[in-house]
């Protein structure tokens, strides 16, 4: 209990304290240590985390593997990679410098200085160093196997989304309806095309969808019509008297009207989230600070 | 009209996986066949752009590369634009990653300025790695590195990406902390990025900063660009060719824009006509 | 362009073209995508955290060059001294190491709950003073100073502040929840699902925005690699796939997907 429970209770209480007090306390040594040391800590055991990440991937693809499971195949696969990308970052160095050029292995740098006759000499990349270095392995092996993988998956997600907007997002209420045409000015009035969208087109939609909108509550041709022909009849008119110009009037020109909902109405929306966000994390801070939230110890 | 309902109704009932093939069509056939669409600049790109030209000319400026290749094709063209904007004023960089893919997407960076040259063959950018710009690297703790550049830029890099010792660096001789660099640049993708670095970097210090973020977190930043926390923003894609054209060289952004104008222009269609389908079943529900 | 670029624009355009198959249906391709996509993310972040932080800043001020450690022959020169104290996350970190055999799993508990702590003490100060104090300071905004406009769709003007601060009040009440929501505060509150309503909009424009802009990348990837100078990789793997994955529909027609 001592151990299991009660210690990792009193590492946070203590920590968490130190830390919050870190932020009101004009003292150096709890600022230096609060500031330097505390945070370093932090990096070293967030990095560890990462290794004990990778182990019970490991353990748990083995496990698959060795009791053969439904895709275990893959689980194969999954093992064969982690050890590929494994061996590259941590038993190869990958970068082996002959002047400005950079070689995979000693034996390709040598083979480099003969072939040109060159006085060049091999100056391997440093242990550490090897990771971050232009042109070395690693590098390699994250441009053309981790980095498309990455950003594939996430672009996947755009047919997704194109799917979802065709078969899923219904406006079914007003609510849903607001969500929805702000989504779409939104969309529409980011990007070049917006600004190739006359605002007397829009007006002209909006009059129609009145007109649709009147006819589902009234259900009379004559007010419907008389709508139609009236409003049409009105935007023609300025439309003419003003020259058509397509921003004008600039409240019906998506670029403007998407910057001014962006702006106002979005933006009261997004500070009440943040707003609300931000005390939400105090609460839950101080909640674990103070004893009362424990849930980290999976309690 | 029930002929075209029944179309409609059809239609709204299609296999997903043609969706999939029509999205896939507006963004590639704009791709191949290049169109070029105006680029119209936003106030919050505007903002940026200007906040970048107060900052006195040759000072020192962190730039951190915040995000990985699933998100490149936003925040790469903001940050190269940023990279150019900032040695065209003659500012030294120091460029740093909470990200551990961001060193490589600085790595590409620098060597796309580097790699550019002018009409007569010469370099745009004679720039040199420790007199222009230094490699800090990548260091992991998020918001807990933020915390430890704010108070001791040593105690968080004490070598660079190269592997060499940070004191024995002259570009470095006068950086403590945060507060000797006269303006701080997140290009973000996510966590850990543009909210760690107004809490723990920006605000703290008070050191001027702004953001280029992913379209996904534009909404969830914008309160601090209305608070003057960030100075204007870039909001993906859009926000980067915006800024290209704010800073005239035109990238892979803008040539990306055509292709966006027409995947928006297919969504709103699929969003118009899907509820077009629904409401003609629900009103023939209702009438039966 | 050299052999290491050419095959690794192949393997990109493999794996790139795996993961889209998915699009058709879950296939062998997908999965062998996804799963390389497990094991190299693992061992790569692994890699770089061990050397860009573990290596330098725990390793480098446990034993440093000279150091009271110096004896066991580890040494590495990282400009640092010596420092004790760095026991404790080495100690920290070892344990979430071996909490991955069952019987020690408990072991993971402490370094968990020093990040927890450290987590805990940066954000309650950090979101309080930029989320909190600093919005609702910006919140409080200019409407009877006259210097504005009344109305202005680009910039500042009295409308548009009355918006933000009502929208900001409107939207912060609906989610004060210890009172119920009726009449004049339920009206009220109303209004402040509209305004949630258009901010959720709002991210739903963007998030579409984000993905095309992803796909749009990846397609640029992919036409790059459709060149000469990378042999054609695209187009090759493409046809491979399509020949595959039509001969693997037709054979496995009970797999077919209602």
């Amino acid at each position: 209990m001592l151990l299991k429970r009660y210690i990792p209770i009193a590492i946070v209480a203590f920590f968490g304290a130190l830390t919050l007090s870190a932020w009101f306390i004009d003292n150096e040594t709890i600022e230096t240590f609060a500031n330097d040391d505390a945070t370093q800590f932090f990096d070293i055991i967030a990095a560890f985390a990462v290794f004990l990440g990778a182990l019970n991937l490991l353990k748990l693809q083995f496990i698959k593997v060795l009791k053969q499971q439904s895709g275990w195949i893959y689980s194969a696969v999954a093992i064969a990679s982690f050890f590929f990308a494994f061996i590259i970052g941590f038993f190869i160095r990958g970068a082996y410098f002959v002047g400005e050029d950079v070689y995979f292995s000693q034996k390709a740098a040598e083979a480099a200085i003969l072939s040109s006759g060159s006085s060049e000499v091999v100056v391997p990349v440093d242990w550490g160093a090897h990771v971050q270095t232009d042109g070395s392995l690693f590098q390699w092996m994250f441009k053309y196997i981790f980095s498309p993988l990455s950003a594939t998956m996430f672009a996947l997600l755009a047919f997704f989304v194109a799917s979802a907007s065709f078969r899923a997002f219904r406006a079914r209420n007003f609510e849903a309806s607001l969500l929805l045409v702000a989504g779409i000015i939104i969309m529409l009035g980011r990007v070049p095309v917006g600004s190739l969208i006359s605002s007397w087109t829009i007006m002209y939609i909006l009059a129609f969808s009145i007109g649709i909108g009147i006819n589902s509550y009234a259900k009379n041709r004559n007010i419907v019509f008389g709508w139609i022909l009236g409003s049409c009849g009105l935007i023609t008119g300025f439309g003419i008297i003003m020259g058509w110009p397509i921003d004008q009037p600039a409240i019906f020109f998506l670029p403007s009207l998407q910057e001014w909902i962006y702006l106002v109405p979005n933006l009261a929306g997004s500070r009440a989230i943040l707003i609300g966000i931000g005390l939400g994390i105090v609460a839950t801070s101080l909640r674990y600070i103070f004893g009362l939230e424990k849930s980290y110890l999976g309690e | 009209m029930k002929f075209l309902e029944d179309i409609i109704l059809k239609l709204g009932e299609v296999d997903r996986r043609v969706i999939f093939v029509l999205i896939g069509l507006a963004v590639l056939i704009p791709l191949l066949t290049p169109i070029s669409l105006p680029v119209r600049e936003t106030p919050t790109t505007v903002k940026f752009y200007d906040g970048i030209e107060d900052i006195p000319k040759n000072s020192k400026v962190l730039v951190s590369f915040d995000y990985g290749p699933s998100t490149r094709p936003e925040i790469h063209p903001m940050n190269v634009g940023v990279l150019r904007h900032m040695f065209r004023n003659g500012h030294q960089i120091y460029i740093s990653c909470l990200w551990p893919d961001g060193i490589y997407m600085a790595l590409d960076a620098l060597e796309e300025i580097t790699d550019e040259v002018n009409p007569d063959n010469v370099s745009t950018f004679n720039i040199k790695e420790y007199e222009d710009y230094i490699l800090l690297g990548y260091r992991p703790g998020a918001e807990a590195v933020i915390k430890g550049l704010a108070s001791d830029l040593r105690k968080v890099y004490t070598v660079d990406a190269n592997g060499n010792f940070i004191d024995d660096i002259e570009m470095m001789d006068d950086i403590k902390n945060l507060n000797d660099f006269a303006y701080i640049y997140s290009g973000s993708a996510g966590y850990p990025g543009t909210f760690e670095w107004v809490k723990y970097g920006g605000d703290p210090t008070g050191v001027p900063m702004s953001s280029g973020t992913t379209s996904v977190q534009v909404n969830e930043v914008i309160p601090y660009v209305q608070t003057g926390q960030l100075i204007g923003l870039l909001a993906g894609m859009p926000g980067a060719a915006e800024y290209e054209k704010l800073i005239n060289v035109p990238g892979i952004a803008i040539q990306g824009m055509a292709a966006q104008s027409f995947a928006h222009i297919v969504i709103v269609l699929f969003i118009v006509f899907g509820n077009l389908a629904f409401f003609i079943k629900q009103r023939r529900d209702r009438k039966y | 362009m050299s052999f290491s670029a050419i095959l690794g624009a192949w393997i990109a355009a493999f794996l790139t073209l795996g993961i889209f198959s998915y699009l058709y249906r879950d296939n062998p391709f997908y999965k062998i995508a996804e799963n390389v996509f497990v094991g190299v993310s693992a061992a790569y972040v692994a890699a770089i955290s061990f050397w860009t932080q573990i290596y330098p800043n725990l390793l480098g001020r446990l034993f440093p060059k000279g150091g009271p450690l110096a004896f066991t022959g580890l040494e590495f020169d990282f400009n640092h001294e010596f420092n004790i104290l760095y026991l404790f996350p080495m100690l920290l970190g070892v344990m979430m190491l071996i909490s991955v055999f069952q019987q020690f799993n408990w072991m993971a508990r402490w370094g968990i709950a020093y990040t927890v702590a450290i987590a805990a003490g940066l954000k309650a100060f950090g979101y309080l003073n930029s989320n909190v104090l600093n919005q609702v300071s910006a919140s409080s905004v200019d409407i009877f100073s006259g210097s504005l406009p009344f109305f202005s769709l680009g910039g500042d003007s009295v409308f548009n502040n009355i918006v933000l601060v009502v929208g900001t009040l409107s939207a912060l009440m609906y989610f004060y929840f210890s009172k119920e929501q009726t009449g004049n505060f339920g009206r009220f509150t109303r209004l402040g699902i509209y305004f949630l309503m258009v901010s959720f909009g709002a991210s739903f424009g963007f998030a579409v925005m984000g993905r095309i802009s992803l796909l749009v990348g990846r397609f640029n990837d992919l036409i790059e690699y459709s060149s000469a100078d990378y042999n054609y990789a695209t187009l090759g793997v493409l046809v491979f796939i399509i020949v595959t994955l039509g001969f693997w529909s037709f054979q496995s027609p009970e797999r077919k997907e209602n």
